[in-house]
């Protein structure tokens, strides 16, 4: 089975700046693919090489085994893509907008009417299909584009940050929806929400300066994270002072005192009972394992300071 | 090949039809504004041109006026507000469509809206005015009409497609769009220019339809030269606009 997306060796140039540097890629079919990487990452210079809307310097990206270069017709009839922008034309009803979309993709009237009355029925948008959508809330309006993007039934649908703006239910409603249609197709997602990538993502790519820096499930991405394990230990009082204490044992590799919590950083677990026993006849009220999040990895890989 | 472009043209007719009354109010009042202004007010001081009353004179070049600034206007605003505050026309090219349909639709829309709007113009003249016409002179005034509001679309399709800011497409209509068709001879015949300028004056192709037109419709006369002109031009400033969108969109 050929892979739904495949970059080799992909490269995008503007002038002197690469957005993109030699990226390869493969995408399961049937997976749901999450790309993460800060600002300015060459995340939307992927997305807009293999949706077609942008043409690579070097390098070769395929969608189910077609050459974006080449075939760019036939595998727009395969994507389907909720851009960051709504893109909704708002001298438009809804329904016109979807019937517009159906008639670019080439539908038969008696076919896409039905498949938007099922669409709409099944994103709750049907009561409101005669309205404009700028009187949409922002969550409909979200709900309204992946309509669009799912009514030619397309194998590979492109999010690209498909929740951002949006409110925790409506966020929610869109994860159930894209969780509901996994497997029937290829999902690429791009994300700022980290959790979104957890939820949602079956392999999780992070990218950073043009370059894919890690890849793998979420559980692979932490466990590639170096730094040990993380435990918290929160004190009756002088927390500052064993923080200080707990600094110059050998196998501690961090660590960062918050009011009453020191947050340590253990080269293993097996230090574990080093630092219980220095910890004897301290006024420790609670230990507690930090699990390693993915905002961990990320931060880790790509750094903390904020991009222009 | 142009399902793509004509499912485009088909939403723009939509939305035209939406709201046909308001904008025929707009568009019929600014020539009409002008008719009343020179072609009545004036009258009585001009007398003939070329043979002919003033108000009847200047009546074919407001019609044609009308029909490529609204074909101009059209595609300039439709483009950029698609391209750069809607983002439908992103929303276009992630379907099987070409670039070209895209922009052959907002042409064809263009010259749609001009050729509505100017016959709007046309029959509210007919109504409060004398001037009347051969209908066998209309066929050869049709063919100056239609590729000159092809030709105003697809010079609205590149303002469009290479104005990023709305003031800069305001600006280009002021100074060129305006003035070409101000100074080829609407208003005054070109024997006013002085006579080395009139050569100049003639090779401008809006000079080609506003005079070809006249003379079409006023006097039955079909200027080969001048439709020759006009068609021509119409179809390098398509390829120009075609190609011109093209190479905007790869940016």
């Amino acid at each position: 089975m050929p892979a739904a997306i495949t970059t080799h060796s992909l490269t995008k140039r503007y002038g002197d700046l690469t957005a993109l540097e030699g990226f390869d890629l493969e995408v399961a079919q049937g997976s749901i693919f999450g790309l993460l990487g800060p600002n300015g990452a060459g995340k939307t210079t992927l997305i807009r090489v293999l949706t077609t809307l942008m043409r690579q310097t070097s390098g070769e990206a395929l969608i189910e085994g077609l050459d974006t270069r080449t075939s760019g017709r036939a595998i727009r009839r395969l994507i389907g893509v909720v851009p960051q922008e709504n893109s909704l034309d708002r001298y438009l009803t809804a329904r016109e907008n979807l019937e517009l979309h159906a008639r670019l993709h080439g539908m038969e009237g008696r076919h896409y009417r039905k498949r938007i009355d099922e669409l709409l029925e099944l994103m709750g948008l049907a009561a409101r299909q005669k309205d404009f959508p700028d009187t949409y809330s922002g969550g409909m309006q979200r709900r309204l584009v992946v309509t669009r993007a799912l009514l030619h039934e397309p194998r590979v649908l492109f999010l690209d940050e498909p929740t951002t703006g949006l409110d925790p239910q409506s966020r929610r409603a869109v994860w159930d929806y894209i969780k509901s249609i996994a497997g029937s197709m290829t999902i690429f997602l791009t994300t700022h929400y980290l959790e979104e990538a957890e939820q949602l993502c079956d392999r999780i790519a992070i990218m950073d300066h043009g370059k894919l820096i890690a890849l793998g499930s979420t559980q692979e991405l932490k466990d590639r994270l170096t730094g040990g394990t993380f435990y918290l230990i929160e004190f009756g009082e002088d927390a500052a002072r064993y923080g200080a204490m707990l600094r110059d044992m050998a196998c501690v590799r961090e660590i960062e005192v918050n009011g009453r919590a020191v947050c340590v950083g253990l080269a293993s677990w097996e230090c574990l009972s080093e630092v219980v026993t220095a910890l004897n006849g301290a006024p420790v009220r609670r230990i507690a394992l930090r699990e390693q999040t993915l905002e961990d990895v990320f931060f880790s890989l790509t750094g903390e300071k904020v991009r222009e | 090949m142009l399902r793509g472009a004509f499912a485009i043209w088909r939403r723009d007719m939509l939305v035209l039809r939406r709201s046909i009354l308001s904008e025929l109010v707009a568009v019929v009042a600014y020539p009409m504004t002008i008719y009343l202004a020179f072609g009545i007010g004036m009258k009585g001081y001009i007398g003939l041109v070329d043979g002919v009353p003033y108000s009847l004179f200047i009546a074919p070049g407001l019609i044609t006026m009308t029909a490529v600034n609204a074909a101009y206007s059209e595609s300039t605003w439709s483009l950029w507000f698609h391209r750069k505050v809607q983002f439908t026309i992103e929303s276009y090219r992630v379907t099987p469509i070409s670039v070209s349909e895209i922009v052959i639709a907002k042409i064809m829309s263009g010259f749609s809206h001009g050729l509505v709007k100017g016959l709007a113009v046309a029959l509210v003249i007919f109504a409060i005015t004398p001037f009347r016409f051969s209908p066998d002179h209309l066929l050869g005034y049709l063919v100056f009409l239609i590729p000159g509001s092809a030709l105003f679309s697809c010079a609205g399709v590149i303002c469009g497609t290479v104005m990023d800011k709305p003031e800069t497409i305001g600006r280009i209509e002021a100074i060129f769009i305006m003035p070409l068709i101000f100074m080829s001879g609407l208003f005054f015949p070109l024997s006013s220019y002085p006579a080395n300028v009139v050569p100049w004056v003639r090779a401008l192709p809006t000079t080609a339809l506003f005079e070809g037109a006249r003379q079409s419709l006023v006097s039955g006369v079909f200027p080969v030269g001048f439709a020759l002109q006009v068609a021509i031009t119409a179809l390098l400033t398509f390829v120009a606009a075609v190609w011109i969108f093209r190479l905007k969109m790869s940016e």
